[in-house]
């Protein structure tokens, strides 16, 4: 097998032609600049900024824009290009975007159902009115979909993401596999300190970013919340009590938190299983109170509704804080239905309980800020209990802030997966999930890049998605 | 306004309080004693040995009493020596027993401890390194404030314009390049042979005697960036909402020009907000200066909590806490202050 | 260079059969030189012995003054005897000597002994302490200094004292101290060693790091403190983690300067960059350090390729990746066998050490080492290796590899581990940084160790795999393998000595001990302004040496 290239034979058309519409585009977008700062003083005192296109101005702005469409359309000529044609053509970049098939149709599928329902949609369909949210919606749900088709049928990745392959260490990208022939046989991204998939390594890695970093903040959310809106609602002395807690744990500087939760005496002694133990059970509460809170007029339906939950993630609770070889773990192996692997464990309860404050804080504010208001006024003459304006009142109203929070905190999370990783905490080494690739990476950035890069940009590329994708929301959820 | 900062120094010291008892009881957990004990006398040696050795310094004692020993309010420890005398004691120096030496020698009396990796006084480590991180503090905000304020207000006073666009995709970029990715490519691309720009330093050790444009600048660059991105969000947030307000569509009606507008009658008001983000954000800034003081090998505050926390340093860490509670909890005081202060509409009763 | 020459006309008669066993090509000139210099045979009168001149050393002509500043980690300062890491006697180098010292071509040259003798059967060594040395305090060093110190190291009764091992020919097994009539001061300048078994390696033992010279006036602690010495340096400053200084001592005339010249240096520097060696490469493309402590796997090109002055030398350091014995299911010689045979020490070296070294086999012994039997290479059988471990029942047991963050030592370990799974095992890996794995590294049933070169294989076997000794962290007990050591360590001709050292590698690695997969090169560079600065087998600073252009 050869060696491939980045862009393959389909480049020696595609380089050119991107060449000229880059310089094209750099010309025009000189001229522009040029032209509007000489133009600016005119304009200045107006502050119009959609001044209507006309003269030399105008038709360089208009070269801009055709410029960069051209440019887009290269680029999307690379990867359409790798689809079409036989393997190796399109080189690397062609290979990956093969190899990222079902990613491609399944975005184009959410995309082509949410756009054409998307007055139905509400918040979420109001998001495609937005450019940037709909950037940001359309990096997340690729690495959404690349996490899931990867853990759940196995498909994306082209190598086994633990196994070293002799003579592939720190190879570029494109360097096929000694011996193997036939499709896929070479390492796209090139190889890592250990000879071992970096393209492989990085995807299966969002499968445990998509999987921790979402759930963990959903439990901070629940958590949050459970406390935030008593705390906001009755206010007075539970108030004081749980904003005293919440602050002190974010007077804690994270990293020592972590240092003092994550290391292996730590874990031995069970701190962290027995939070895991209190912060799990946060959610049964939750969803338990949400469901009575609605239900408790039909006395029937409620204890079927709330015995159901209760049962169902009761033995999910009972499950996730049994663990062999902890202190906790009392379930009999027949009864467990799954085991969180300890460092896992350890590392979702820590960012759980580093997160839950904030939203707390968040909560308490917007449920002290709603309680005011008339509708709220008007459930409590009707005589609906306390949790039941909580939940059903006051929560859906604040919604709005909170998906936006909920979006940032996502990527908070991810960042700080990276920092345990970075601090060769939680996870172990050899997981590919990105912070610890990034980290084992870096330690040869300056001879062999690809390593740490391709990861960084991955993670980079995720928080950056959810940040835009939080601001689209936010812009949408503003002009209600 | 004096019993409100009273209120608050009191909290204040009731947080330093319960963390440094939360602190000291998951260091004092009976794992970690054995790391503490082994860091001292050596990895090879018995369990047998181990509890000796903490019976004999001091660590056999119930966890409250030695935590009452380190604030100062309980006697501190003693230990018989074979011939009956004093051996060792936590008031007493390194050396033999002192007659006249104190009962009690905690916190309350000044005496912050020692050491167990350093094998000096918390006090002076924790001058040290804390004198070494407001230098890189201060240059960080020095950088970070003025940048971020510039770009938040240029993206805020004409919104949905293409500079908005730019300036505002730029800053969502910031904040989404946490500083070990941004401080790695940094490294790579401006300090590293292999690309060859070699513009600056890639480690900042002899930034701590002497700081240079070489030798400071990625350390500061890569924190300052991080947290730029949020301060100039909100300040475009503030000014955006400012200039579409009542008074300056006024000022706007009487013919101000734009930049009179903006810089005399808009950019006050549109700094209130960001001002208490800024000094929210610096315990923020101390999480990153962890990352970076690692990363650059600068030995500051967040290196030596590294340290202290990897080597389970129970009085350092302690004395690590409490700066940090103070950090956290003095920036939201002025904080406060600083808006009630800006903005005549708020007065505290 | 003067070399100072053996009282007495008389050369060892081992040294003469020595050279015979050389020049008959049984014995490599690195293992005559070795083995005829721990007998008390000058350097010179060695190369002498197999009629050749001692290689002069190519040099300039030193220059005097300067800072130099080096990277390593400043750790924080032990009593000498319970030293357990090279660093922190490189510190305390500067104002105490040893009696002896290890050179690069495997020689051992007097430092604060100017010669030694041992008699025909190894049991008895005559030291002649070196004449006109002072400690720093003005005091005059004599051969009461010697004996007091050989006896504060056959203290085994002190907790993590390391010499006592070393020592153990001396040591009374009852008391757990000197023998009585161990150490015999005959003299002002003579001290006698009596010996209980014949011991090669005792002389040999005092080049090790634990083994400096202190004076009658310390007791125990941080030498820094009081630092009374015969070096001719003193420390500046000591900041643990951050920088350890040390400065020229003005008001001490040095013994050395007359007899191997030095120091030219006036002050050294030893910077802590953490165990990351990026930071080190950084700081050296910074300009912050003149020279690395130890350059390892692909920092060895990156330093290279940024025009630093590379220092190699071959040794026998390696790592061993060890099953504790005490654990199970590492209790059983086959589970141990069953991983052996999975692991091919090739690929470990490609992947763990970028093909910088030799591929050992598992038996802790080197070619480099005098007394080296060939006994063939480990045997890599993976289906054997599953068989194997089924057969023993533990097929499915997860086995889970703790090890250092530190980039070579993970990446051996993660290598092993790799191989573990080709192999059908099942293995977890597990990283920890240097401050968690170092607290309990000991307890690891499943860990890597680290081992620094010793001059002679059974100064380390004796250390590392004897019974009950203080670092056998494998916890290996085999009275056959003590008795087969305990013969190879009394002199013998080269047949029937590397009879004796077959059976003993034999042993160590049918019990399937440790996975030993290659002997290191050690690395170091430095810029070019340094000079005499080379790489030591050992990991010693002979900051006598060294000097800046």
């Amino acid at each position: 097998m050869d060696p491939l290239t980045w862009t393959g034979a389909l480049g020696t058309v595609l380089n050119p032609l991107l060449l000229l519409c880059t310089c094209a585009f750099a010309i025009a977008a000189l001229a522009a600049t040029l032209l509007g700062l000489r133009a600016a003083p005119a304009r200045a005192g107006s502050a119009a900024a959609l001044a209507g296109p006309g003269g030399a101005p105008g038709a360089a702005r208009l070269a801009v824009r055709l410029t960069f469409w051209a440019i887009v359309a290269v680029l999307v000529a690379y990867l359409v290009g790798g689809l079409v044609t036989p393997y190796g053509t399109g080189g690397i970049l062609g290979c990956l975007s093969r190899r990222f098939l079902p990613v491609w149709i399944a975005l184009a599928a959410s995309f082509g159902l949410s756009i054409a329902f998307k007055r139905r949609l509400g918040l979420y369909g109001k998001l495609f009115d937005s450019t940037i949210g709909m950037i940001g919606f359309a990096l997340v749900m690729f690495w959404v979909y690349t996490a899931l088709f990867t853990g759940l049928f196995g498909w994306i990745v082209t190598q086994d993401p633990l196994t070293t392959l002799s003579g592939l260490k720190n190879k570029v990208p494109g360097t096929p596999i000694p011996g193997a022939t036939g499709p896929w046989s070479h390492y796209l991204l090139g190889g890592d300190n250990l000879a071992r998939d970096v393209f492989s390594r990085m995807v299966a890695g969002s499968w445990i970013v998509v999987q921790i970093a979402p759930l963990a903040t959903l439990f901070a959310f629940m958590v949050g919340i459970t406390l935030g809106l008593p705390a906001g609602f009755y206010g007075g002395r539970l108030d004081t009590l749980l904003s005293f807690l919440a602050n002190l744990i974010l007077a804690f500087p994270v990293i020592l938190l972590f240092y003092l939760l994550v290391t292996p005496e730590m874990v031995a002694s069970g701190v962290p299983a027995w939070m895991a133990v209190v912060l799990f059970l946060f959610p049964i509460l939750f969803v338990v109170v949400l469901l009575n809170a609605r239900l408790y007029t039909r006395p029937l339906r409620r204890t079927l509704w709330v015995g159901a939950a209760l049962l169902g993630l009761g033995w999910l609770y009972l499950s996730m804080i049994s663990q062999a070889g902890t202190p906790i773990a009392f379930l009999p192996e027949d009864l467990d239905l799954f085991d969180v692997p300890g460092g896992i464990l350890v590392v979702f309860v820590s960012v759980v309980f580093v997160n839950a404050p904030t939203v707390f804080r968040i909560v308490r504010g917007l449920a002290m800020d709603i309680k005011t208001r008339d509708y709220v006024a008007a459930a409590r003459t009707r005589g609906e209990g306390a949790w039941y304006i909580m939940l059903w009142e006051i929560l859906p109203n604040a919604r709005g802030p909170l998906i936006v929070d909920f979006c940032l905190r996502i990527g908070y999370t991810t960042i700080l997966l990276g920092t345990l990783g970075f601090f060769g905490l939680g996870l172990p080494p050899d997981s590919p999930d990105w912070g610890s690739t990034i980290n084992l990476g870096r330690r040869l950035l300056s001879i062999y890049p690809h390593a740490a890069l391709v990861p960084a940009f991955a993670l980079l590329s995720l928080v950056l998605g959810l940040n835009l994708l939080a601001d689209g929301l936010r812009e949408e959820s503003l002009r209600d | 306004m004096l019993r409100f900062i009273a209120g608050r120094l009191a909290t204040m010291l009731l947080t330093a309080l319960c963390l440094t008892l939360v602190v000291f009881f998951l260091t004092n957990l009976a794992p970690s004693l054995e790391r503490v004990a082994k860091t001292q006398i050596g990895a090879r040696v018995s369990d047998a040995e181990v509890e000796s050795w903490l019976n004999r310094n001091g660590y056999g004692g119930p966890m409250l009493a030695r935590y009452g020993e380190w604030l100062g309010v309980m006697p501190g420890w003693t230990s018989a020596a074979e011939d009956g005398g004093l051996a060792a004691g936590r008031c007493l120096g390194d050396t033999a027993a002192e007659a006249g030496a104190p009962r009690y020698c905690g916190v309350l009396q000044g005496d912050w401890g020692t050491s167990t990796v350093f094998r000096d006084e918390v006090a002076t480590i924790i001058a040290r390194s804390l004198a070494l991180t407001g230098k890189l503090m201060l240059w960080v905000l020095v950088v970070m404030v003025p940048g971020a304020l510039v770009i938040g207000v240029l993206s805020g006073m004409r919104e949905g314009s293409r500079t908005d666009r730019g300036l505002s995709t730029l800053s969502i970029l910031s904040t989404a390049t946490p500083e070990y990715v941004s401080g790695v490519v940094f490294i790579a691309v401006f300090a590293s042979s292999a690309v060859g720009l070699r513009w600056f330093n890639g480690s900042a050790t002899s930034a701590m005697e002497q700081a240079t444009f070489t030798n400071f600048t990625l350390p500061v660059m890569t924190i300052a960036l991080y947290g730029m991105g949020y301060i100039a969000r909100m300040t475009r947030a503030s000014m955006a909402e400012v200039m579409t307000s009542q008074y300056i569509r006024t000022a706007r009606l009487k013919g101000v020009s734009f930049r009179a507008l903006v810089l005399r009658h808009a950019l006050r008001n549109a700094l209130i907000a960001p001002f208490t983000v800024i000094m929210l954000q610096i315990p923020w800034i101390l999480n990153g200066v962890v990352i970076v003081e690692t990363l650059f090998n600068y030995k500051g505050f967040g290196w030596t909590l590294v340290q202290a926390a990897s080597n389970n340093d129970i009085e350092l860490l302690l004395g690590v806490s409490v700066v940090s509670v103070i950090v956290v909890l003095l920036t939201q005081l002025i904080s406060d202050l600083g808006y009630v202060y800006l903005n005549p509409r708020i007065r505290i009763s | 260079m003067t070399q100072t020459k053996t009282p007495g006309s008389s050369v060892h008669p081992a040294a003469l059969m020595y050279a015979e066993e050389h020049r008959s090509g049984k014995l490599s000139r690195r293992e005559f030189l070795t083995r005829s210099t721990a007998l008390g045979v000058s350097s010179a009168a060695a190369w002498g012995l197999i009629g050749l001149q001692q290689p002069a050393r190519a040099q300039d002509e030193p220059v005097e003054g300067g800072t130099l500043r080096m990277q390593m980690q400043t750790k924080a300062l032990k009593d000498p005897r319970l030293s357990d890491w090279s660093q922190i006697a490189n510190f305390y180098r500067g104002w105490l000597d040893y009696l002896v010292e290890y050179q690069n071509d495997g020689s051992i040259r007097g430092m604060l002994l100017e010669s030694w003798e041992a008699n025909e059967d190894a049991t008895e060594f005559t030291l002649t302490v070196r004449q006109g040395v002072t400690w720093n305090s003005g005091d005059p060093f004599t051969a009461e200094d010697v004996a007091r110190n050989i006896t504060r190291w056959c203290d085994s009764t002190v907790e993590g004292n390391s010499m006592a091992g070393r020592m153990g020919t001396l040591v009374d097994r009852e008391t757990g101290q000197a023998r009585e009539g161990a150490v015999e001061v005959t003299g002002d300048h003579t001290v006698v060693l009596h010996l209980q078994d014949p011991d090669v390696a005792v002389v040999a033992n005092m080049t090790d790091y634990p083994a400096a010279i202190v004076h009658s006036s310390y007791e125990t602690g941080d030498p820094s403190e009081d630092p009374i010495g015969t070096g001719p340096y003193l420390p500046a400053e000591n900041q643990v983690g951050v920088r350890q200084v040390l400065e020229r001592n003005a008001d001490h005339t040095w013994w050395g300067t007359k007899v191997y010249g030095g120091p030219y240096l006036d002050r050294i520097e030893y910077i802590d960059y953490g165990t990351d060696p990026a930071a080190t490469l950084a700081a050296a493309e910074s300009g912050e350090i003149d020279a690395t402590y130890e350059t390892t796997g692909d920092f060895v090109e990156i330093f290279d390729s940024i025009g630093w002055i590379p220092s190699e030398v071959v040794t026998a350091a390696t790592i061993t990746v060890r099953l504790n014995q005490n654990s199970a299911p590492y209790d059983r010689a086959d589970v141990r066998r069953a991983v052996q045979m999975a692991v091919d020490n090739a690929v470990v070296l490609e992947l763990g050490y970028n093909d910088r070294g030799e591929v050992a086999a598992n038996h802790h012994v080197c070619p480099i080492h005098p007394e080296y039997a060939d006994i063939g290479p480990a045997e890599h059988d993976p289906a054997g290796a599953l068989a194997l471990m089924e057969e023993a029942g533990e097929a499915d047991h997860t086995f889970e590899l703790i090890s250092l963050d530190d980039a070579w030592q993970a990446a051996t370990c993660d290598a092993v581990a790799a191989q573990m799974r080709d192999a059908g095992l099942n293995v977890e890996r597990a990283v920890l940084p240097g401050s968690t794995f170092w607290n309990d590294w000991l307890t690891y049933p499943f860990s890597a160790t680290e081992w620094n070169m010793r001059p002679l294989g059974v100064q380390v076997l004796a250390l590392a795999y004897r019974s009950g000794e203080a670092w056998n962290e494998t916890a290996y007990a085999n009275p056959d393998f003590d008795a087969a050591l305990a013969r190879a360590m009394s002199v013998a001709d080269a047949e029937a000595r590397s009879e004796i050292m077959a059976e003993v590698e034999q042993i160590l690695r049918d019990d399937g001990v440790v996975v030993q997969p290659f002997w290191r090169s050690l690395y170091r560079h430095h810029t070019e302004a340094v000079h005499d600065m080379e790489q030591h087998p050992t990991f010693e600073h002979h900051h006598y040496r060294w000097w800046m252009s």
